[in-house]
C-alpha cells in the first residue's frame, strides 16, 4: 500500500506535465491573444506588452520558461523583491539561503496580482464553498438513497427520489435568484451576497472565525451549489443500497437473526458506498472549481470565475494555473478514494 | 487493522500536504503577508467602533464583477480601475465628470505657447502624498528622508516621473499609446527606440512648474495632460529610497498604497470590495473637487443582478438596474421614484466591411442603416431611454455635435428611403433581396444577441433581406474584425478615454484607427470597416488642431456625415444612457463619462437610519 | 433511449452465444420485468412523447421558434397573471400566447417545443459516446488489470485531470474559429456545415463526448474491480470460461445497473452542460431554441417575468424525471439477483 501510495504521487508529476503541455498547446492554438481588446493596441504597445511576459520568444522556449518557474526551486543569498518575476506560491528562508518554488507567473488581466495571489486569496473561499457544498450533499442526498432503498417502490421512494431530481432540475441560475428573494430581498434573514472570511486564513484556508458572521453568509450558495450533487449521492446510494441487501452475505445476516437496523447499519451500508465514494472525489473537485455561477449569483470572491474568464480573457497564466490546480485536486482526491476503496472492501488489493 | 492505521495516516499525510500547498510558508513570512495580518487586526477592531461613532457617514456602491485589474496609473485600462482611481489620484486637470469641461486640479493654471504645442502648467503647493495608517486608523501624511522628516507634497517631479513610467517600455502599459500619440518624443521613448527619457517632450522647470510639448496643437491638450497615464506616481514606494523599503508591483496593495486625491485607500479585499476614506489634507478650494463630505466609500465587486438585489435589501445605496427588471422598477411606485436614467458617452453601432460582397456598395450599406428602426429597437430591447444615434460621436463629448444644434445631421431610419435606396442596387444588379447573403457577426452576449435579432427581424421585414447572425467569442471576436475576415456587417461599442470627439471619430475611423486597422503600414487600410477616404482623413486632422470650439463642431459634424451617410461605413445604432436607482438620503451628481465624483456627493445618515 | 439501444445491441451480442439454461430468458425477463414497473413505463412513456415533440415540431407548435413580434415582447396570457399576482402592475396580456411570449415577442410554447429537439439530441448522443468507449475501455482495464490496468488507468487520469467544462470551453472556442471560414470541399468545411445545420450543436456533441467517456470508464474500472473478485466469477474461471465469456456473460451484466443509474444520472448532466455553454454563450447558434439557452435568459426576468424560466425548466425537469425513472426501472430489471422474483 505504501509503495502505491508513492507511485501515485510520482505518477501525480508525470499528469502534471502531460496536462501542462495539453493545455499550453490547445490555449495557444486558440486564436485570439491576451492584449486583444475592444480598443486595438497600436503595434508597439503590444509588443511591449508581449515583450514583458516573454510572449515574443518561440513557444517551446516559454513553456519551459514555466516549467521552470512553477516546478524548480530558486534560490538566492539576497532577498527576493516584490516584483512580480520574484514572486512564488512558496517563498521563506532556510540559513542564509533565500527559496522560491511554484512562481504560477503574473495575471495578465489583473495586473496588480500574480497567479499565486489569486490561489492564496480566492483558493481558500472556494474550498470553503466546496466543502460545505459537499456536506450539503451527502447530508440531504444519503438519507434520502437510504429512504428510497429501503422503502422500493412505496410512496416514500418516489417522494425522494422526486425530491433528489427536483433538486438536479433546478440549475442555481435560478435556485440562486429565487433564494436570494426569499431570504435575502424579502425576509432579510440573511445576506444576498457576499463571504464572511478574507485573508489570513487559518492553515491557509479555514476562516479565523466560524461564528454567526462567517455562516450567514454560508448557508444558500452551499445549498444551491449542492443540491444538485445531492441527487447524484441519493441516486448512488439508492441503487447500490438496493443491490448490497440482495447480497449473499446481508442474507446469511438476516437469516442468522440479526436486527433489521444492525442488518443494515453494520453490514450493508458499508459496502453499498462504494461507488458512492468513486464519486465524491471528483465531485468535491467539480464542487471547489465549478462554481462560476453560484459565485456571480452570490457574490463570492472565489476561484470558480478565474476558470472561466481566463479563457475569455487569454490569460495564459491563469488558464494554466487553474487548470494545474483543478489536476492535483483531482488526482489527489481520486487517490483518496482508490485508498477508501481498498478499506470498505478489503478484497481489493493493489500491490 | 494495521492497513487502516496506515491507511489513515496516509490520508493525513495527504491531507496535510493539499493544506500546505495553500498556505504561505511558515519559517519567515513574506513581506506582504505580515502587512496582511496586520490589516486583519484593523478589521477586528473597525467592526466594533461603528456605533459608537453614529455620525460617521458611509455609502457603499457597486463597481461591476470581477477583481479591480489593477489601482496603478501606469497600467489601468478598465473603468473600475479608473473610477477608483479617480478619487485616490489627481491629474494636472481634470474633466468634470457632468460636462466633461477640462478644469484645473493639480495644476492651478497652464500657460499655452504660440504654436499651441507646448503648455506650461502651474502646480498646487497644497497636495500631499498620504496613506491610511491600519494602526492608527487615520490617514497620515507621508514623510520624506531628511533627518528632520516633513511631509511630501506633490511635485512636477512626481508627474514627470509618472509619465515617464507609464512610457517605459518595459512597464508594458496598455495606454501608454495615449502619451505616445500626444507628446512629442513620447513615441520612440516608448516602442524603445531611445532610451534616453531627455528625448521625452516633459520638463520639470521647477517644483512647481512642469512643461509638457504636445505633438499638435490640439483642443484636447489639456484633457489628456490629466487622464490616469500623466499621474504623479511615488517613485520612493516603488523604486525606494533612503528611507522607504521599494515594494516594486505591489505598491498599490492594501497597506502600501500612497496617493493624493480626496479620498485614500483603507483596504482592497481583492475579487470582494475596495474601501477608500476621506483625506482630511485635502485643500478647500479646489473648484474641481471638494473636500468630501462622505467619510468612507465602499465599492462592491457585484454581478449587476446581485448589485440589485441588495440595493432592494438595502445594502447598496445606489446601483444599476438590469435590464430584466426595468419593467418592474417601472411599475414599482418606491423605485420608480428613485429611478434616473442619465446619458453615457458611449455609442453603439454596426461596422461595414465596406470591401466585402454586397455591402461594398454604399447603397446597401446605406438601406441597411435606414432600415434599423432604432426608436422602436429601444423601446422594446434595450429599453434604457438610450437615443437612437444619427452619428458616432455621442454629443456631450467636447467637439461633438448635438442634436439641439445638428437635428438633421447624419442618418435616420427611414423604411421607404432604404427600401429605394436598395431597390436601385436590386436592378442594377438583377437580383433580389433574398438572395443576398449577408452574415451578421457579433460576440457572444445574450444583450447583443438581442439587438442582433432584433434588427435581423427589422431587415427582413423592411427590406426583404434574410441576414444571417453569427456569432463568436469575445478574444476570438476582436481577431476577426481586425483581419480580412471581417464579416460583412459586426457590432461594436466605443466609449471614451478622454471626451472628446477626436477620441471617437479619429482614433476609431480614421486609417490605423481602432476598428480601421493598418496592420502591414502601407496606409490602407486591412481589416474592420476597410475604408479610406482622403477629405475625411484631412478633414479630422483639422478639426483636432481647430481651437475655436464653434469651428470644430462643424468640421466634425461634416466628418460624420461623411463616414455615416455618404459612405455609411457603419450604421450607428444608439447612444447610452445609464439607468440607474439610488437611495432618497443620497444628493449625487451623475458622471457621464465613466467615473463617479464621489467626492461631490453627500448622505443624510439621519434618512438613512429610518 | 439510449440506455435501450445500449441493451438491445447488448441482448444481440448475448444472443450469438450460445447460452445456459435460465441465461437465454435474462433480457425477456428483464423486459417483462421493466413493463411491470410502473414509474417506469410511465417515464419510458413520457420520453416517448417527449421525442414525438421533437420530431413533429413542426405541425405541433403554433408559430415558428424565430418569429419575432417586438411589439409583443414579455407579454402574457391572463391565466399566468392569476398564477402569479405580482405581474399585474407591470404584465402586458396577449391571449396569443399560451406561455406568454419572451424578450423579442416570440412565443415561448413553439421554442419550448422546439427546444426539445436540443435536449433531447444531447440526451440520446452524450449516452451513447460515452457508454461506448467509457465502458469498452474502463473493463478491458478493470478486468486484465495489473501493468494493462495502471496503463490505462493513468492515461485516463491525465485526460480526467481536465476541468470537463474548462476543456469543453477551450475545445469549442477551438472548433469555432478554426471551423469558421474553411474552404469549400475540406473536411473541416464538411465539419462546419454539418454544425452549421445543426445550429451550432455538432460541436457541442463532440466537446461533450470528448469529456464524459472518462467518468464511465472509471466506474466500470471500479465496477469491473470489485464483481472480478467475487465467488461466481472465480467459479467460471475454474470451469474454464474464456475471458470474453466471463466478461460479457458474467461481469457486465452484473455491473450494468450502476451503469445505466449512472448513466441516466449524467443524462441531466449532459443537458445541463449544454445549459452552461449557452449560458457563457458557447452554445447553440441563436434563434435555434434550446432549454438551456432559455432557462438562462429566462432566469434574468425570473423576478419579473417567471414564467419566461419557468416553462422551460419545467420541460427540463419532466424530462429528468422520465429519464431517471426509467433508469431506475432498468436498474431494477437488469439486477441479476432480482430475476424471478416479484
Amino acid at each position: 500500500m505504501g509503495r502505491y501510495v508513492a507511485r501515485r504521487l510520482i505518477y501525480l508529476f508525470v499528469v502534471l506535465f502531460a496536462v501542462s503541455a495539453i493545455t499550453f498547446g490547445l490555449m495557444h492554438a486558440v486564436p485570439g491573444g491576451p492584449f486583444d481588446k475592444e480598443k486595438a493596441l497600436p503595434a508597439e504597445i503590444i509588443r511591449n506588452l508581449e515583450k514583458r511576459y516573454h510572449l515574443d520568444e518561440p513557444l517551446l522556449n516559454q513553456y519551459l520558461r514555466y516549467v521552470k518557474e512553477v516546478f524548480v526551486p530558486e534560490f538566492s543569498t539576497t532577498k527576493f523583491s516584490s516584483n512580480f518575476e520574484d514572486d512564488a506560491l512558496f517563498k521563506f528562508k532556510i540559513g542564509g539561503v533565500y527559496v522560491k518554488w511554484m512562481n504560477f507567473g503574473p495575471s495578465y488581466a489583473s495586473r496588480s496580482r500574480t497567479v499565486n495571489d489569486i490561489f492564496r486569496q480566492q483558493l481558500p473561499i472556494s474550498i470553503q464553498l466546496g466543502l460545505m457544498a459537499l456536506l450539503v450533499a451527502i447530508i440531504i442526498g444519503m438519507p434520502l438513497g437510504i429512504i428510497a432503498a429501503l422503502k422500493q417502490n412505496t410512496i416514500f421512494d418516489y417522494i425522494s427520489m422526486s425530491v433528489a431530481i427536483f433538486g438536479v432540475s433546478v440549475p442555481v441560475i435560478i435556485l440562486g435568484p429565487v433564494l436570494i428573494w426569499i431570504f435575502a430581498v424579502t425576509l432579510k434573514w440573511l445576506p444576498a451576497t457576499g463571504w464572511g472570511s478574507k485573508p489570513p486564513y487559518l492553515l491557509g484556508f479555514l476562516p479565523t472565525s466560524m461564528g454567526w458572521n462567517f455562516f450567514k453568509y454560508a448557508i444558500m450558495p452551499p445549498v444551491a451549489l449542492g443540491l444538485a450533487s445531492s441527487a447524484i449521492i441519493a441516486r448512488l446510494t439508492r441503487a447500490s443500497l438496493l443491490q448490497v441487501v440482495r447480497e449473499d452475505y446481508v442474507r446469511t445476516a438476516r437469516a442468522k437473526g440479526l436486527q433489521e437496523r444492525l442488518v443494515i447499519t453494520r453490514h450493508a451500508l458499508k459496502n453499498s458506498l462504494i461507488p458512492v465514494v468513486t464519486i465524491l472525489g471528483p465531485m468535491f473537485a467539480a464542487l471547489v472549481t465549478g462554481t462560476f455561477v453560484t459565485e456571480t449569483v452570490f457574490g463570492i470572491p472565489g476561484m470558480g470565475k478565474y476558470f472561466v474568464i481566463s479563457i475569455t480573457n487569454r490569460d495564459y497564466p491563469v488558464i494554466m494555473g487553474t487548470i494545474l490546480l483543478y489536476a492535483v485536486f483531482l488526482v489527489i482526491a481520486n487517490l483518496i478514494v482508490d485508498i477508501l476503496y481498498a478499506y470498505l472492501d478489503p478484497r481489493i488489493r493493489y500491490d | 487493522m494495521r492497513s487502516k492505521t496506515f491507511v489513515f495516516v496516509s490520508l493525513l499525510v495527504l491531507a496535510s500536504m493539499l493544506l500546505a500547498a495553500c498556505q504561505p510558508a511558515a519559517p519567515e513570512k513574506v513581506v506582504e503577508t505580515v502587512v496582511v495580518e496586520k490589516e486583519g487586526q484593523t478589521v477586528v477592531v473597525t467592526a466594533t467602533p461603528e456605533e459608537a461613532v453614529a455620525e460617521k457617514k458611509s455609502i457603499r456602491l457597486n463597481l461591476g464583477p470581477g477583481d479591480v485589474p489593477t489601482l496603478d496609473p501606469a497600467l489601468a485600462t478598465d473603468t473600475s480601475s479608473i473610477q477608483v482611481l479617480w478619487e485616490i489620484m489627481m491629474g494636472l486637470t481634470r474633466q468634470d465628470e457632468v460636462t466633461n469641461e477640462v478644469q484645473p486640479a493639480l495644476a492651478k493654471s497652464w500657460d499655452i505657447s504660440e504654436d499651441g504645442k507646448t503648455y506650461t502648467f502651474h502646480l498646487r503647493d497644497d497636495i500631499y502624498w498620504v496613506k491610511y495608517d491600519a494602526v492608527k486608523e487615520e490617514v497620515v501624511q507621508v514623510m520624506d528622508c531628511q533627518e528632520t522628516p516633513a511631509p511630501r507634497k506633490v511635485t512636477a517631479n512626481d508627474i514627470y516621473y509618472g509619465m515617464l513610467r507609464t512610457l517605459k517600455p518595459e512597464t508594458g502599459s496598455n495606454y501608454a499609446y495615449v502619451l505616445a500619440f500626444a507628446v512629442e518624443g513620447a513615441s520612440d521613448y516608448n516602442n524603445g527606440k531611445t532610451d534616453d527619457p531627455a528625448t521625452v517632450g516633459v520638463k520639470v522647470i521647477d517644483d512647481t512648474t512642469l512643461e509638457i510639448k504636445f505633438v499638435e496643437p490640439a483642443a484636447y491638450n489639456a484633457a489628456i495632460a490629466g487622464m490616469w497615464v500623466a499621474y504623479p506616481q511615488p517613485s520612493w514606494l516603488i523604486d525606494g529610497d533612503d528611507c522607504t523599503e521599494a515594494q516594486g508591483d505591489r505598491w498599490t496593495e492594501t497597506g502600501f498604497n500612497q496617493g493624493i486625491g480626496p479620498y485614500v485607500l483603507k483596504e482592497w479585499v481583492h475579487d470582494s470590495f475596495i474601501t477608500v476614506v476621506k483625506n482630511p489634507f485635502w485643500p478647500a478650494d479646489v473648484a474641481s473637487v471638494p473636500q468630501p463630505k462622505i467619510d468612507e466609500v465602499t465599492w462592491t465587486m457585484l454581478d449587476e443582478t446581485a448589485a440589485f438585489a441588495e440595493y432592494e435589501t438595502g445594502n447598496i445605496d445606489a446601483a444599476a438596474v438590469p435590464l430584466a427588471d426595468i419593467d418592474r422598477v417601472k411599475a414599482d411606485p418606491e423605485l420608480s421614484a428613485q429611478l434616473t436614467i442619465a446619458p453615457n458617452l458611449c455609442t453603439y453601432y454596426y461596422g461595414f466591411n465596406t470591401k466585402a460582397p454586397v455591402v461594398d456598395d454604399v447603397r446597401v450599406r446605406r438601406a441597411l442603416s435606414m432600415a434599423i428602426d432604432r426608436q422602436a429597437l429601444i423601446d422594446n430591447v434595450t429599453k434604457g431611454e438610450q437615443v437612437p444615434a444619427q452619428w458616432f460621436s455621442r454629443p456631450g463629448l467636447a467637439g461633438a455635435p448635438t442634436l439641439e444644434s445638428h437635428p438633421d445631421l447624419g442618418i435616420k431610419s427611414d423604411a421607404e428611403a432604404a427600401k429605394k435606396e436598395l431597390q436601385s442596387y436590386l436592378d442594377e444588379k438583377g437580383v433580389t433581396a433574398d438572395s443576398l447573403d449577408i452574415t451578421l457577426m457579433f460576440n457572444t452576449s445574450s444583450a447583443h444577441q438581442k439587438i442582433a435579432e432584433a434588427i435581423q427581424q427589422m431587415w427582413k421585414d423592411t427590406l426583404g433581406v434574410n441576414v444571417k447572425l453569427v456569432n463568436q467569442e469575445w478574444a476570438v471576436y476582436l481577431e476577426t474584425i481586425r483581419s480580412d475576415q471581417t464579416p460583412q456587417i459586426y457590432r461594436l461599442g466605443w466609449c471614451p478615454d478622454y471626451a472628446d470627439a477626436n477620441n471617437f471619430i479619429r482614433e476609431v475611423f480614421a486609417v490605423n484607427g481602432s476598428a480601421n486597422p493598418d496592420k502591414n503600414s502601407d496606409g490602407e487600410p486591412d481589416g474592420g470597416i476597410n475604408w479610406k477616404n482622403e477629405d475625411f482623413e484631412a478633414k479630422v486632422r483639422e478639426a483636432a488642431k481647430e481651437l475655436d470650439p464653434v469651428k470644430r463642431v462643424e468640421l466634425y459634424a461634416e466628418a460624420e456625415e461623411m463616414l455615416v451617410v455618404d459612405a455609411a461605413a457603419i450604421a450607428p445604432i444608439y447612444w447610452y444612457t445609464r439607468v440607474t436607482v439610488t437611495k432618497p438620503y443620497v444628493t449625487r451628481t451623475f458622471g457621464s463619462a465613466g467615473q463617479e465624483s464621489v467626492d461631490k456627493w453627500d448622505i443624510d445618515m439621519a434618512a438613512k437610519g429610518q | 433511449m439510449t440506455a435501450q439501444l445500449k441493451l438491445d445491441a447488448k441482448a444481440s451480442a448475448a444472443g450469438g452465444q450460445p447460452l445456459t439454461q435460465k441465461g437465454e430468458s435474462l433480457w425477456k425477463d428483464a423486459l417483462r420485468r421493466l413493463i411491470r414497473n410502473r414509474a417506469a413505463v410511465i417515464g419510458g412513456i413520457m420520453i416517448l412523447i417527449l421525442y414525438f415533440f421533437a420530431i413533429f415540431a413542426g405541425v405541433l407548435a403554433p408559430y415558428s421558434y424565430e418569429k419575432q413580434t417586438l411589439t409583443d415582447q414579455n407579454k402574457v396570457p391572463q391565466w399566468l397573471i392569476n398564477v402569479f399576482p405580482t405581474m399585474k402592475p407591470y404584465a402586458q396580456v396577449s391571449e396569443n400566447y399560451l406561455m406568454g411570449a419572451d424578450y423579442v415577442g416570440r412565443d415561448l410554447f413553439s421554442r419550448i417545443v422546439y427546444g426539445a429537439r436540443v435536449s433531447l439530441t444531447v440526451a440520446l448522443i452524450g449516452p451513447f459516446i460515452s457508454l461506448l468507449i467509457g465502458v469498452t475501455y474502463g473493463s478491458i482495464s478493470g478486468f486484465f488489470g495489473g501493468r494493462v490496468d495502471n496503463i490505462m488507468m493513468r492515461l485516463v487520469d491525465v485526460l480526467y485531470a481536465f476541468p470537463s467544462l474548462l476543456f469543453i470551453i477551450l475545445l469549442m472556442a477551438f472548433f469555432r474559429s478554426t471551423f469558421s471560414k474553411p474552404d469549400p470541399g475540406t473536411f473541416s468545411y464538411a465539419l462546419s456545415q454539418a454544425d452549421a445545420r445543426l445550429g451550432g450543436m455538432l460541436f457541442i456533441f463532440i466537446g461533450i463526448g470528448l469529456t464524459a467517456w472518462e467518468t464511465m470508464a472509471r466506474l466500470t474500472r471500479g465496477q469491473v474491480l470489485s464483481v472480478r473478485e467475487k465467488e461466481f466469477i472465480e467459479a467460471a474461471r475454474t470451469i474454464g470460461a474464456t475471458n470474453w465469456r466471463i466478461m460479457f456473460r458474467h461481469i457486465l451484466p452484473n455491473i450494468v445497473g450502476p451503469l445505466v443509474v449512472a448513466e441516466t444520472l449524467a443524462i441531466p448532466g449532459y443537458i445541463s452542460t449544454e445549459a452552461f455553454l449557452s449560458f457563457i454563450g458557447l452554445g447553440v447558434n441563436p434563434p435555434t431554441p434550446s432549454w438551456g439557452a432559455m432557462i438562462s435568459d429566462g432566469a434574468q426576468v425570473v423576478r419579473t417575468y417567471p414564467n419566461q424560466t419557468l416553462f422551460p425548466a419545467l420541460a427540463l425537469a419532466i424530462t429528468m424525471f422520465a429519464f431517471n425513472f426509467l433508469g431506475d426501472g432498468l436498474r431494477d430489471a437488469l439486477d441479476p439477483r432480482l430475476r424471478g422474483t416479484q
